[in-house]
């Protein structure tokens, strides 16, 4: 097909919705410029019309006052309110067919339940039909009616969504399900971990594709490749054996007996009512700076070996918090108190090294900057770490270029545990991970804590994997922890609503219990930490708000005997 | 907006106060002062010395600087040496030569520049790489020959050989053509080194607008090459280009000075030539200071130009 006849279907047939909303809108056009010419030229409109198609659309996907924000910028939108307008976008022509790619990734987990429902909503009225490419399973069983699980360039498995999860017939599926943190479980299982990586795709391939890390290989997959064959109605696998995995699916699940602890644990880590604020630079000097309340009075407490969660959406103050946990930052006001050492593990393993550093001098840098032994003793302390964390010894000569995601991430938790810190603050360790690596650095991390007693503070937007890891959670809320206490209950009781909102707005991968799930996801978005409320800051977005609430502030107080909870109507 | 030009106003005043310092005291490390040039080997010592003591040469150096100063003040640029011609009527006969070469040449390398880096970049971006590497070559051989050595090969080829532009003779603003005729060459030399400057700018800077994830968009929603070129690459794009033609004014105000001394035009790159011959310290700081102005000036405009391209740019 020519490119020309190609122009013609793109936007008109096939409207597509990008992953990072924050890059995908042109930032020095208005909004408008992007939407209206292509109606006009898709579906032959003028000017006006076009234009009033337009603010229909934006007003649908929920842009409040739409007529004046069409001529806004896109630098003047939060990351939601863009990727409700390439949503607009992409559906203004009325394609048949909607590519959405990971529409949700970039975003905070109520703006994707958000999004998602928007969608949802937005296909059926339509009647477009939607290709939605993610890797998150929980999303896919909340809104996809077949599935298809793509592995090096093929599709492995194709089906309808429920006899995906329920019954998946490809080892790679399989896997892929049991890396998931489960969401109600008596006892903690370890994760599934798919060992080895994905094949390397400039190579020929000869055989199944997945032979090198599948369980149930044999000798027929080294031979040739598996087609998709029939499993049921409408549901098709490329495997030879009928079954997957089948028994061996299961075999390497080994059970986290419970952690043993007692009250008389020492406390390493106390915090009480600690602030930051970031005072910003004021034109004129007679005018009050723009301050920013990043944390506001927050007060924990976290003994030897046990994990605590920090949750809450970007910018509620979670990664200030690890900074000043560190000292990284000074303190506004509060107190700190630390037993020991603290170290660090951040998000994005690949900029947090020095690339121009083996991974020996790397691993043993916190060791030299505090005089730790001498360079014989520095050089077994780093084999023992780098065993400690499932790498081989000849891996201290590396480079940093020269590992995979996963095994930068297991060097950084070696270098955190280097100096032997009591505590180690992991700031979202696993967002920048791949699903089957991620299961490896949560079992890693579980097994640590387990061996070495060392405490971790887990800061995460996932909700899943923090109420896997964690004993304790702390919910924060716009730099106030909402609600506090231990993991389990709050994730199967949460009291505070936006506990409450959040666990709702987290996917579960079962699409029979997304089915009977309430969704009506937290509407609004974080409120500026410029310019707090005088009541409760989460009232702007609470569906319990009353006048009270606007005007009371609550404070986090005892609830229900374990937690403490910050609502006036707690339940 | 405000605040921001009062801040770049108080940045102009400054700046103009240190090169009109830096200049006065250059100048006078110079071997030799004006009357020594105008005289050369005629006169004899006292008769000198008197003329020096007339124009208070001779005064303590931190005077003839707050003399200097005080002048500045009420706008007092004072006389030439020689002809005693106030030096402010000379600058300002000059200017539309240098400002016609410098504007002449801006819009002729925008010209072709911008359309030749366009061109290359996409290319490039589309995998013909043939195309690009002639446009950059071509770029790069521009650039690495020096503006005396051009100028010499275009009168040779231009007004010798073929006789299409005269290659000297006098400039008269009131007579377009001609005037036209004059500066061809000066431009068509100036331009040659800016065209590969700015053309490798904009290759490099819309080849990396044209993988940014918003042009995908634009390509998702159906619209031709042409209009993802024109309508959201090159306009991203426009920023380093503002930049680099704002920069390039520097490098025009030297070039000017070169190609006016050898197309003899009389602009005030000759004046500043002629100043620095017959050690005219009153020519020398007075244009030296329009520079600065004029430079000052550009930077400004170009920080409003951003914000005309870019409205995240604030002020």
């Amino acid at each position: 097909m020519s490119e020309r006849q190609l122009n013609r279907i793109r936007g008109r047939e096939v409207g597509t919705i990008f992953q990072d909303p924050m890059s995908s809108l042109d930032p020095v056009m208005r909004i408008a410029d992007q939407m209206v010419p292509p109606i006009m030229r898709h579906l032959q409109m003028n000017q006006e019309t076009a234009r009033a198609e337009a603010i229909g659309w934006l007003d649908r996907v929920g842009i409040p006052d739409a007529g004046r924000r069409i001529d806004a910028y896109p630098f003047e939108m939060s990351g939601g309110m863009r990727q409700r307008v390439m949503i607009a976008m992409a559906l203004s022509c009325r394609p048949k067919l909607l590519i959405a790619d990971e529409p949700t990734t970039a975003l905070d987990v109520t703006i994707q339940a958000q999004i998602v429902e928007l969608l949802r909503e937005l296909t059926v009225e339509t009647g477009a039909a939607m290709i939605f490419i993610t890797h998150d399973l929980g999303l896919v069983a909340r809104f996809a009616h077949k599935v298809g699980v793509m592995y090096a360039g093929k599709l492995v498995e194709f089906g309808p969504v429920k006899d995906i999860f329920a019954h998946p017939c490809h080892p790679y599926t399989q896997s892929l399900l049991d890396t998931i943190p489960p969401v109600n479980q008596p006892e903690r299982r370890k994760l599934t971990q798919i060992p080895g990586f994905p094949p390397d795709m400039k190579l020929p391939l000869v055989g199944c594709a997945f032979k090198d890390r599948c369980a149930a290989a044999h000798e027929h997959c080294f031979k040739d490749t598996p087609e998709l064959s029939a499993r049921g109605p409408g549901h098709r696998a490329a495997c030879f054996l009928p079954e997957g995995l089948g028994e061996a699916r299961h075999s390497d699940a080994e059970t986290i007996p419970p952690m043993v602890r007692n009250s008389d644990d020492r406390v390493v880590v106390e915090v009480f009512n600690l602030h930051k604020h970031f005072v910003g630079r004021s034109l004129t000097p007679w005018r009050k700076p723009p301050t920013v309340r990043a944390v506001n009075g927050i007060s924990l407490n976290i003994r030897e070996g046990e994990t605590l969660g920090i949750v809450g959406e970007s910018g509620c103050g979670k990664s200030t918090v690890a900074r000043l946990l560190l000292g990284l930052d000074p303190v506004t006001s509060g107190d700190i108190y630390v037993d020991g050492m603290a170290q660090m593990v951040f998000q994005d393993p690949s900029s947090s090294f020095n690339p121009k550093m083996t991974l020996f001098d790397i691993i043993q840098e916190p060791l030299v900057v505090t005089g730790w032994g001498n360079r014989a003793a520095r050089a077994e302390r780093v084999n023992e770490l780098l065993s400690q964390v499932g790498l081989d010894e000849s891996y201290a000569q590396r480079y940093p270029s020269q590992l995979s995601g996963g095994q930068k991430q297991r060097v950084a938790i070696a270098r955190a545990l280097a100096i032997k810190p009591s505590v180690v603050v992991a700031d979202e360790p696993t967002s920048a991970l791949d699903v089957s690596v991620r299961a490896q650095i949560i079992n890693l991390m579980v097994d640590l804590k387990r061996q070495l007693r060392v405490s971790f503070v887990f800061i995460s937007h996932d909700l899943l994997t923090v109420s896997y890891i964690s004993d304790k959670i702390a919910v924060m809320y716009l730099g106030e922890v909402v609600e506090y206490g231990p993991a389990d209950e709050i994730f199967r009781h949460p009291s505070h609503p936006y506990t409450q909102a959040l666990i709702a707005a987290v996917p579960v991968p079962d699409p029979v219990a997304e089915e009977a799930r309430v969704k009506n996801p937290l509407s609004g978005e974080l409120p500026s930490p410029l310019n707090l409320p005088p009541g409760c800051a989460f009232a702007s977005r609470c569906p319990k708000a009353t006048d009270y609430c606007r005007a009371e502030k609550p404070i986090l107080q005892a609830y229900s005997g374990t937690r403490e909870a910050a609502c006036h109507y707690a339940n | 907006m405000l605040t921001y030009s009062l801040k770049r106003l108080a940045q102009l005043f400054v700046t103009v106060l240190g090169v009109v310092t830096l200049v006065f005291f250059t100048m006078r490390m110079i071997p030799g002062d004006p009357i020594s040039a105008m005289a050369g080997d005629n006169l004899a010592g006292a008769a000198l010395d008197k003329m020096r003591e007339q124009m208070g040469l001779t005064e303590p150096l931190l005077l003839q600087y707050l003399h200097y100063l005080g002048g500045l003040a009420v706008l007092d640029f004072g006389n030439t040496v020689t002809t005693r011609l106030p030096i402010i009527q000379l600058i300002l006969d000059a200017l539309p030569v240098t400002v016609s070469i410098a504007l002449g040449t801006i819009f002729l390398t925008v010209l072709i520049a911008i359309p030749l880096g366009t061109l290359a970049a996409y290319m490039a971006h589309k995998g013909h790489r043939m195309l690009d590497n002639a446009i950059t070559g071509v770029a790069m051989v521009l650039d690495l020959m020096p503006s005396f050595w051009t100028s010499l090969v275009c009168l040779l080829i231009f007004s010798l050989a073929l006789g299409w532009f005269p290659a000297s003779g006098t400039v008269n603003i009131d007579d377009p053509v001609q005037m036209l005729r004059r500066v061809a060459l000066p431009v068509l030399v100036l331009s040659m080194a800016q065209i590969a400057t700015m053309a490798r700018i904009t290759r490099t800077s819309v080849l990396e607008v044209l993988s940014e994830d918003y042009v995908r968009t634009a390509r998702s929603m159906g619209w031709s090459e042409l209009r993802v070129l024109f309508r959201h690459a090159l306009k991203n794009a426009a920023l380093p280009i503002v930049t680099v033609i704002g920069l390039s004014f520097g490098n025009l105000l030297n070039g000017t000075v070169i190609v006016e001394f050898i197309f003899t035009l009389p602009g005030i790159g000759n004046l500043l030539v002629g100043g620095i011959n017959s050690r005219d310290y009153q020519m020398v700081q007075t244009l030296i200071l329009f520079y600065a102005l004029i430079f000052v000036v550009i930077n400004f405009a170009t920080d409003l130009v951003y914000r005309l391209f870019d409205p995240r740019v604030q002020f």
